[in-house]
């Protein structure tokens, strides 16, 4: 009896949280007149999926989304693995440089915003995806390079002193052992950085114009004076909700097999 | 080849705790010397600065006459082999090995062979395509060795190689690395917190306590002969009996040693050196082994003990027993395997005072003696 009230709750919270994404599924595939039906299941359409793309250039956007959530981890990640190496071996900068680097964190996106857009304006970035690379890369870096200094400290630093006294430079001895054994880390961190970019919001929609549009400026362009397109709204959040799905997937094996190794006892 | 001279070695952390203090020491080439002492005592931080792993606050670390105080871990040509073993998990074990000397610029074919006999000397044939993670403790260990041969380095740097295994391994380790030194003839630094290793393996041991080199010497001499209560205590378990007493004259210049309710009468070869002290508050100290339980010799001097517990080793049994009845403190004697005798009951052992030591009470150190021959004293 205790089992089974214990597996009712559990149901109940599964289905608190998985119906809203399911009901977001479900209206994906119905007809936008029938959106709002109390049925389960109308009428079956894969007409949203084929408006968002034929009438609202949804192809563009997805492709911008990915050009800068993959851009801006792979530019932010030498950086930040140099940073948080740095944290996690030397004395580099002190307390107070690894407090700055938190400290970037408290500040409401809104703080920052104008002055990027002041800064992008200047150098003709504005309304370009260069310039939203280069901004997400520096909201991620921070945060990666924690991340990563987190991961580097729990590397053994007999690994290091092996590879200096094999006859690598410290420099070397980073290269070639700590940046391959941290490979999970780097994957896992990266993964993080690209669902922040993925998600942003606030920056898009001050930094990009039409063209350069990110899904979630796509999706909130969707909700018109004529009223929100609820139909195609849900195809597009399913679609920008897909590639989270994989890439949560994908981190969870990573930081599984990561913290795994046979190097030390 | 090479001789490694340390002086007036320092190191000091930046939080002020000190790593190592004004350390001499000259390790001969070829030699195999072991540092010894507790954990904390600064032997593995000594070990990382012949390294260059860590750099010296003060001092001189000279590698072949060489002052290297300001040379790269790369380009002192010594290898290092970590407790930890520290292998590179994303390599295999061939990849391990070669790494060195690929890093030194080798060519393949050099690689290839001195990989090989590495590899043949360890007997790790049919483990090379494997990575650290699918080896056994032991067969890491190994390719840790074999990685600091392949590379044939001026000096071995082992820090507490053998820590990580299980005893009966680490014995058979112990004998093999013994034979591997014989066999290359490197010098060799053995860091271990391990008394059976320090006196079994080395040519010499140094003993380390809090950052110092306390005393270094041939492992039975400095056995026979401690510099102070610390090395007493550490080099043997159990560790030497060190009884609070006074140096007493028993009358025609003969000595004795008031302590525990007992009077241990000093052997007449040790008159002259601890004449002066007579009067004095000393520490005694008597290794468990030099309590016996049959009168043997005639000098052997009886006590009464009483029996707290007794440790079956096997071949021997370990009487730990309460000396005196008014303050009575614990000792330890290491009796036959027959002994027996019921706990709580009062046995009767004794004393051979010969090997006997003095220790000053206020600064712990030894009272000097003319040394015995480390075997068989004569009667």
């Amino acid at each position: 009896m205790r089992k089974f009230g214990l597996h009712f709750g559990l149901l109940l919270a599964v289905a608190v949280i998985l119906l809203p994404p399911l009901w977001v599924l479900r209206t994906s595939l119905v007809p936008e007149s029938l959106s709002y039906s109390t049925d389960l299941m109308p009428a079956f359409t894969t007409g949203n999926y084929a408006d968002l793309f034929a009438k609202n250039h949804f192809g563009t956007f997805y492709l911008n989304s990915i050009i800068v959530s993959v851009g801006s981890v792979l530019l932010a990640l030498p950086f930040a693995a140099t940073t948080g190496y740095a944290f996690a071996r030397f004395q580099t900068g002190g307390r107070f440089a690894r407090f700055l680097v938190l400290a970037t964190q408290m500040l409401p996106p809104v703080a920052l915003v104008l002055p990027a857009f002041a800064i992008l304006r200047g150098v003709g970035l504005t309304n370009s995806l260069t310039g939203l690379v280069i901004v997400y890369s520096a909201l991620n870096l921070p945060f990666l390079s924690w991340i990563l200094m987190g991961f580097f400290k729990g590397i053994p630093v007999d690994l290091e002193w092996a590879a200096m006294t094999d006859g690598t430079t410290a420099w070397g001895a980073f290269w070639r052992i700590v940046l391959p054994v941290s490979l999970p880390g780097l994957a896992a961190a990266g993964v993080l950085g690209f669902i922040l970019s993925w998600n942003e919001f606030l920056f898009a929609l001050v930094l990009s114009g039409p063209r350069t549009s990110t899904i979630p400026v796509a999706l909130a362009a969707l909700q018109t004076s004529n009223g929100v397109q609820i139909g195609k709204v849900s195809a597009g959040v399913v679609l920008a909700i897909l590639p989270l799905v994989i890439a949560s997937r994908f981190i969870q094996r990573f930081i599984i097999q990561g913290l795994t190794f046979g190097s030390v006892k | 080849m090479a001789s490694i001279e340390l002086s007036r070695v320092s190191k000091l952390y930046a939080n002020g705790i000190v790593g190592v203090r004004d350390v001499d020491l000259r390790i001969e080439d070829g030699e195999f010397i072991i540092f010894l002492g507790p954990s904390g005592c600064g032997k593995s931080t000594l070990l990382r600065t012949i390294a260059g792993l860590e750099g010296i606050s003060s001092g001189e670390v000279r590698i072949a006459g060489q002052l290297v105080n300001n040379v790269a871990p790369r380009d002192r040509n010594i290898a290092v082999v970590f407790q930890s073993y520290a292998l590179y998990p994303h390599m295999t074990v061939w990849q391990n090995m070669a790494f060195g000397i690929k890093m030194r610029g080798a060519a393949a074919a050099e690689i290839e062979t001195k990989v090989q006999e590495a590899v043949e000397l360890l007997g790790l044939t049919g483990l090379l395509d494997r990575k650290p993670g699918a080896l056994s403790g032991g067969q890491r260990q190994r390719v840790a060795l074999g990685r600091a041969i392949v590379r044939d380095p001026q000096a071995f740097l082992l820090d507490e190689p053998l820590s990580n295994l299980d005893a009966q391994l680490r014995a058979e380790m112990r004998l093999e690395l013994v034979k591997l030194h014989r066999r290359l003839g490197r010098t060799t630094v053995h860091v271990t917190h391990d008394q059976v290793e320090a006196m079994t393996m080395g040519d010499r041991i140094c003993i380390m306590r809090e950052g110092r080199l306390i005393q270094a010497g041939a492992p039975l001499e400095v056995y026979a002969n401690p510099a102070d209560t610390f090395v007493a205590k550490f080099l043997a378990s159990p560790p030497m009996n060190l009884i609070a007493g006074e140096l007493v004259e028993a009358g025609g210049g003969a000595l004795s040693v008031k302590a525990c309710d007992e009077i241990f009468p000093v052997p007449d070869m040790h008159r002259a050196a601890y004449a002066g002290y007579a009067g004095k508050p000393v520490i005694f100290g008597v290794r468990s082994e030099d309590f016996y339980e049959s009168p043997q010799e005639p000098h052997y001097h009886p006590v009464t003990v009483k029996v707290v517990a007794i440790e079956a080793l096997g071949p021997e049994n370990i009487l730990i027993g309460q000396l005196g009845q008014t303050r009575p403190i614990e000792i330890a004697a290491r009796l036959t395997r027959h002994f027996r005798a019921a706990i709580g009951s009062s046995v009767t052992l004794y004393v051979d005072a010969r090997p006997m030591h003095l220790f000053d009470v206020e600064t712990t150190k030894v009272i000097a003696r003319p040394p015995l021959p480390v075997t068989r004293i004569a009667p």
